[in-house]
């Protein structure tokens, strides 16, 4: 702005000194002109200096104090999450000594407790219960054909028809029928157990190589197969009730019986009193 | 263009006809205009002041600034090697998940194993009672009672035996029959159970390290109303049991009762002979 102001009444000057005609009039024009020009030409006062300097020193001071504060109290913070997270949520030692107890313990405790749940029961003498005893408890799913017939060949099959009474015949076919589903069941129940028993050897043995980020998913894997290993817990104890229930259903009937039979002798004495 | 050459040679020749002027509005001119500041050379002592502020303040952005960012940043890849390698393994991570997939042919295997048919009766009454019991099916709780009738026969009527025994007869039955839908309950509860369990398992097969605690935490919950079911069904095994108890010690009160009865009643037998 200030050099188009000085452009401007320099050319006036110079135009008025060039066209002056005399050198009086040349002299009076350069030094008026002289004048007005220094005033528009000349350099403007300069604040700047002191303004930088002032600003820098803000800036310093800025940086001094509230960035290096700032920048001080964010380190002091991360070194002390730093610190908590290595040596007191996340410590490898301790890391190390859970997943070295995971392998002394399987060491310790896992082949011991299969020889034990390994020990043959088998307690039979003669050649049927042996066979009977022997597909019961083969934890097979695939011969319960086999498991039927060993049961009749022991405990005998269903009177025919003429043999007893409809009732006896009834109880005796429900009672073995209760049996029967409770071996199978059984049958199904230990070879799941064999199962449940792999699935926690395979969770233990991952436990020993886990890191705390993928153990959640070891123990929730665990504890879905807990809610399975409940429900065929419950499984076991529906098939209980129900055979219990046959047991007592049996006895309520004998009971029944005796009452009729009671009844019946009771008239029959009557009648044979009287004829006396 | 004529008229830019013309009027230079007009200047021109006025220049060199006045020469004493032009050298004075020449000597005007470098006196008067506005000449550009001479910072940029560095030779003002206030341009050597601003040089060694800003070198102050580079200095202070390189060691403050610089210097905190540094350590920060230092502790920042500590941290981050720290989890990446100790707490949160992406190896070990996928290596798990692949676990909770294989586990999941196992927890398979098991529902498979407790579907199989078990049925084993064979005369027409205690196959419909075995077909109701092992239904697993609520909605055949309704039928219980009509097949266990079919098969082990109604409560006597009440002149075909003493109130006593028709009452423990009856209670027995009750008990008995309950105990049978308990059982019908107790497998579809099971079976939700499992269907459950299943689900479950299957979410932490897609879960993060941060989501699959709160997939364990509602298999916690299943395995607390499991655990609830498994107490539920004990109960009513202990209560068949106690019935079944009950039952023993009326027969020997019945049998005390009986014998007194029959002891009374052959003494006036031979009193009136």
């Amino acid at each position: 702005m200030q050099v188009i102001t000085y452009v401007v009444f320099f050319s006036a000057f110079v135009w008025l000194a060039v066209t002056a005609k005399s050198r009086r009039k040349f002299m009076a024009v350069t030094l008026s002109g002289v004048m007005v020009v220094s005033v528009v030409g000349v350099a403007q006062p300069a604040h700047a200096q002191s303004g930088i300097l002032s600003g820098i020193q803000a800036i310093l001071s800025v940086i001094r104090g509230m960035i290096q504060t700032a920048l001080t109290s964010i380190n002091t913070v991360k070194t002390a999450v730093n610190n908590i997270q290595q040596a007191v949520a996340w410590p490898q030692q301790l890391i190390g000594q859970a997943k070295a107890q995971v392998i002394q313990m399987i060491g310790q405790y896992r082949t011991p407790m299969r020889i034990i749940s390994h020990v043959r029961l088998n307690s039979a003498t003669l050649p049927n219960p042996q066979a009977f005893e022997i597909v019961v408890r083969d934890h097979q799913v695939n011969n319960f054909s086999s498991l039927t017939t060993a049961f009749g060949k022991t405990y005998g099959l269903i009177p025919v028809a003429t043999a007893a009474s409809p009732t006896d015949r009834a109880m005796s076919d429900i009672d073995d029928a209760m049996t029967l589903d409770n071996l199978k069941a059984l049958k199904a129940s230990d070879q799941a157990t064999d199962v449940e028993l792999q699935s926690a050897d395979s969770i233990e043995n991952a436990a020993a190589q886990a890191a705390p980020g993928s153990a959640p998913f070891l123990t929730a894997t665990a504890t879905v197969s807990g809610i399975h290993s409940q429900a065929l817990t419950q499984k076991m104890l529906a098939a209980e009730l129900r055979q219990e229930a046959a047991r007592l259903a049996h006895r309520n009937t004998l009971s029944k019986d005796n009452a009729t039979n009671t009844n019946q002798l009771r008239g029959v004495l009557v009648n044979l009193l009287q004829h006396q | 263009m004529s008229k830019i050459t013309e009027l230079l040679r007009t200047v021109t020749h006025w220049l060199s006809g006045h020469k004493r002027r032009a050298a004075i509005l020449a000597l005007v001119f470098v006196l008067t205009a506005p000449w550009p500041a001479r910072a940029q050379f560095g030779l003002d002592p206030c341009c050597a002041l601003l040089a060694a502020g800003l070198a102050s303040v580079q200095s202070a952005l390189s060691n403050v600034v610089g210097g905190g960012l540094s350590r920060i940043l230092g502790i920042d890849k500590a941290m981050l090697q720290f989890q990446q390698t100790i707490v949160w393994p992406q190896a070990l991570i996928n290596q798990a998940r692949s676990l909770v997939g294989l586990l999941q042919a196992d927890l398979n295997q098991i529902q498979n194993l407790m579907k199989l048919p078990v049925n084993s009766a064979t005369l027409p009454a205690s196959q419909q009672l075995e077909r109701v019991l092992l239904s697993r099916d609520p909605n055949q709780i309704a039928q219980t009672s009509g097949a266990y009738v079919g098969l082990y026969g109604p409560v006597p009527a009440p002149s075909a035996a003493s109130p006593q025994v028709l009452n423990l007869v009856d209670i027995t039955d009750a008990a008995a029959q309950a105990a049978m839908k308990r059982a019908i309950e107790i497998d579809a509860l099971a079976d939700l159970e499992l269907q459950a369990a299943n689900q479950l398992n299957q979410s932490i097969q897609n879960a993060a390290p941060g989501s699959a605690p709160i997939i364990e935490a509602q298999a916690d919950a299943w395995l607390i109303r499991a655990n609830a079911y498994t107490q539920s069904a004990t109960a009513d095994l202990m209560r068949l049991r106690s019935i079944d108890l009950a039952n023993a010690s009326a027969d020997v009160k019945m049998g005390a009762t009986n014998t007194t009865d029959l002891r009374q009643a052959l003494a006036n037998l031979l009193h009136h002979q």
